[in-house]
């Protein structure tokens, strides 16, 4: 299978130059080289995206795909996994969705680790709705809803997920494509729940392509199964522009953990199960 | 014959095991008993009582006069006393003091038997056996059967009971043959099952928490799942997962929680996924009187999501109904890849109801779920709006959405494609509203001349008042959504009188049947403390509203 078999011919939307292109090529190569190496299988990959720029991802994916709501992707992958585990499920979220109107369901999902993988493209604003500050925004950032200046420090998803129990954290660059394939590629591989935060500069509105290159390094060395060390590296970026920052990307944390399905004897490909319940047995207990 | 059973006390003082066990032996015997629940918010302490109606004829609602009480603390006695009949017994312990008392010194008797504290309600139930006219043995069949391990000393208790009593009243006798007794929510439960479901996926809230556990509790032997994920909308978001990749799905849940559901349930309209909604109303707004009744939500269910699509809501009002009502929800959301709502409440879902009998169900489980045909379109324009389902896994692409969209699923802007997918989506009304016609979406009970209109649980109580009723007729209106309009109005306007009882405040039904058929009934007799009807005060305020 080639990568441009998962073209839908449909008009893309994204502004010209926007680096979500660069995560859609490296989505469609990661799914490519899995299922050319035969290990997933088309038919059961299932893309799944809530709202935002992002989202329009959607349409340029020929696979099964469940367009879902604003901020609502990882529950409505949880439940995809539990109609159907065989599937491989890969969420998309964008860092206003997801730490915002979702944020309750980034918890749950990495305690969960159901064995699924989240890709958020993070390009710290609101761009869809004209730029407005989200969750991740650099402190003191004036917007069009906060002329005065985002007053709070900017959450740390890394910091986030891995204390919530995910068992796989990455980060990647929407612009180093190769790379991008590779952690997207383990993070499908891996079992559990798995979180990849993309760097994506918004060119409209918040573009920091210059100031993500100058500072961005590739974690070397690094033992991913060391919690404390992922920690450590996953504080060293506060998400602001400071001209001492350094952004390690790479897998930062992988471990083997229980996943949610494990918990569930009878969980199983629904679709296909018969059945033909007898009523009055069922309702033998209540003749009293 | 009738006899009106009030037992109540402190929550944690096994009032709900001992008003089941009571309940058996009769139903046990063949006679019929409905159990109304009343509880507060809270988990020991506070105020906590059932109310048993017992007869050799069907009944469906309890009454507040009572032959008996059987008091577990001071305070059920001091606020019921005046409910009393007459001829009426209390029975409690002996340190409780109460007009008609039969004071049983329960302590004194445990300590001559050697028996554990918690066998005192044992002693009160043998007392009560023969105070009320029962024979001992099959009581103490009945309560040793209740019990999976055997207890040390409860069948002496039980006859140390019935021995330290008179006899004080008679009872007809029943058909002897024993009868179902069953609450609502075991029946939306049990149905449910028969359905075929695979999973049931919901968030604690009273009063629909009885299905999450009674489900949870069957999930291994029946072989599906039930989840309790982190709150309401990460429920209704999965549930549209699950079913989209092919899990026969219901979610279940009360106003608060229906209420954070909305945008999902707009998603179902949209992206056409069947899902089935279990409705359990409580007394609100917000977080109103949680533990109590009400008919509050129709509008809500009727109107929930934003955007304009089709909705099924279906409201049982006893439990048999909810039974197959169920059956029918799973059926119809499949069948058509529609929102369907089992609009319940406290009332019809935590009362226990006796039946003679179920009929087998005429309705089979099917998924509705077809292999891809080449060249497929996840939404398909099709003549009666209804697209082919089918799920991921299989050779074709298949797409869910939130956005309008073409067939195909991709999304679109374009004005010809938004009205045309409107229409497709709309259209499936016209084949609903056939369907439901032959689910007897309103049922038509007695023979007066004058009209009373009514849904859900307030059946009960209005059915048994009838008897008192004699010029009345009840139109008991179950399927709200698509609604009955031909059928609401042909009896309307049949009728000289029209009445319509709501356990809410503003008539919600009366709303809905003005806006389907242009009919506006100004007798309305509405409650709306929390509490259910009771037929004696339906037979009061029908002859009020009628003055």
């Amino acid at each position: 299978m080639k990568a441009e078999e998962l073209n839908t011919g449909e008009k893309t939307t994204w502004c010209p130059g926007c680096t979500d292109f660069g995560i859609l090529t490296s989505v469609k190569q990661a799914i490519t080289n899995l299922v050319n190496d035969e290990k997933v299988k088309r038919e059961n990959v299932v893309g799944v995206s809530g709202v935002g720029c992002f989202d329009k991802i959607y349409d340029y994916l020929n696979i099964n795909f469940f367009h879902a709501l604003h901020g609502r992707t990882l529950p409505t992958m949880f439940g995809i996994k539990l109609g159907n585990p065989e599937l491989n499920v890969i969420g998309f979220g964008g860092d206003g969705s997801t730490y915002a109107e979702g944020m309750a369901h980034v918890v749950h999902s990495c305690r969960y680790n159901e064995d699924t993988t989240f890709l958020v493209f993070d390009n710290q604003r609101f761009s869809l709705t004209t730029g407005q500050a989200t969750p991740v925004t650099e402190k003191g950032f004036a917007g069009p809803s906060t002329p005065l200046g985002v007053h709070e420090k900017p959450i740390n998803p890394l910091v986030l997920t891995l204390t919530c129990g995910a068992s796989f954290v990455a980060r990647g660059f929407a612009l180093d494509i190769p790379n991008l394939t590779k952690l997207i590629e383990a993070a499908m591989m891996h079992k559990g729940f798995s979180f990849v935060e993309i760097l994506q500069p918004c060119i409209s509105y918040n573009n920091t392509i210059q100031f993500l290159r100058d500072h961005i390094y590739k974690l070397e060395n690094h033992d991913a199964g060391n919690y404390d060390e992922a920690m450590k590296k996953a504080l060293e970026w506060n998400y602001c522009q400071d001209e001492n920052s350094k952004i390690p990307t790479g897998i930062f944390y992988e471990t083997n953990s229980p996943v949610y399905e494990d918990q569930w004897p009878q969980l199983k490909p629904w679709h296909n199960v018969e059945r033909n319940p007898d009523f009055r047995k069922l309702l033998a207990e209540f003749k009293k | 014959m009738e006899k009106h059973i009030l037992i109540g006390g402190e929550a944690g003082a096994g009032i709900a095991k001992t008003t089941l066990l009571i309940s058996e032996i009769f139903t046990n015997a063949g006679y019929y008993v409905f159990n109304y629940r009343e509880y507060q918010s809270l988990i020991k302490g506070g105020f906590n009582f059932n109310v048993l109606k017992i007869s050799d004829k069907p009944v469906y609602s309890h009454d507040n006069s009572y032959d008996v009480i059987f008091a577990l603390n001071q305070d059920l006695i001091d606020r019921h006393e005046k409910d009393l009949k007459d001829d009426g017994f209390i029975i409690g312990d002996k340190n409780l003091k109460g007009k008609n008392m039969i004071s049983i010194d329960v302590q004194a008797m445990l300590e001559k038997m050697g028996a554990s504290k918690k066998l005192g309600n044992d002693i009160l139930i043998g007392a009560l056996a023969k105070i009320i006219g029962l024979p001992v043995e099959p009581v103490v069949k009945v309560v040793k059967g209740a019990f999976k391990k055997k207890i040390d000393l409860l069948e002496e208790s039980i006859i140390e009971g019935y021995n330290c009593v008179e006899k004080k009243m008679e009872l007809d006798n029943p058909d002897g043959k024993p009868k179902y007794f069953i609450t609502g929510n075991e029946a939306i439960s049990m149905g449910a099952i028969v359905s075929g479901m695979d999973m049931y996926i919901a968030y604690p809230i009273t009063p629909a928490t009885p299905v999450l556990h009674e489900l949870a509790s069957k999930q291994i032997e029946h072989d599906f799942m039930v989840v309790q994920p982190e709150n309401e909308i990460a429920v209704a978001c999965s549930a549209l997962g699950a079913s989209y990749a092919g899990a026969n799905t219901m979610i279940g849940t009360s106003g608060a929680g229906f209420s954070l559901m909305a945008e999902a349930l707009s998603l179902q309209g949209m992206s056409e996924i069947p899902l089935v909604v279990y409705l359990s109303q409580r007394t609100g707004p917000a977080s109103g009187v949680p533990t109590y009744n009400s008919q509050g939500d129709l509008k809500f269910a009727v109107n929930i999501g934003h955007g304009e699509f089709v909705k099924v809501v279906v409201a049982p009002g006893d439990a048999k109904e909810c039974f197959y009502r169920t059956i029918e929800a799973f059926h119809l959301a499949s069948k058509y890849r529609v929102l369907v709502m089992i609009l319940g409440d406290k009332h019809v879902g935590e009362s226990n109801y006796s039946f003679d009998d179920f009929e087998e169900p005429k309705i089979k489980p099917n998924r509705f779920i077809t292999e891809p045909c080449e060249d497929y379109k996840s939404y398909l324009i099709t003549e009666n709006g209804v697209s082919p389902r089918s799920v991921p896994g299989q050779s074709a692409v298949v797409r869910a959405t939130s956005y309008e969209h073409n067939e195909y699923g991709h999304t679109t802007e374009e004005s010809e494609e938004v009205i045309k997918m409107n229409d497709k989506r709309l259209k499936k009304f016209d084949d609903l509203k056939k369907e439901i016609i032959g689910l007897v979406p309103v049922y038509l009970h007695g023979q007066g001349k004058k009209l009373i209109v009514g849904w859900g649980s307030t059946k009960g109580a209005i059915v048994d008042a009838l008897k008192n009723l004699p010029d009345f007729k009840f139109l008991q209106v179950s399927y709200i959504s698509p609604f009955p309009a031909e059928e609401v109005k042909r009896e309307i306007e049949d009728s000289d009188e029209v009445i319509l009882i709501e356990n809410n405040a503003t008539g919600l039904l009366g709303d809905i049947i003005a806006e389907q058929t242009g009919k506006i009934i100004n007798k309305k007799v509405l409650k709306y403390d929390g509490r259910p009807f009771t037929s004696e005060e339906i037979v009061e305020k029908v002859r009020e509203a009628i003055k």
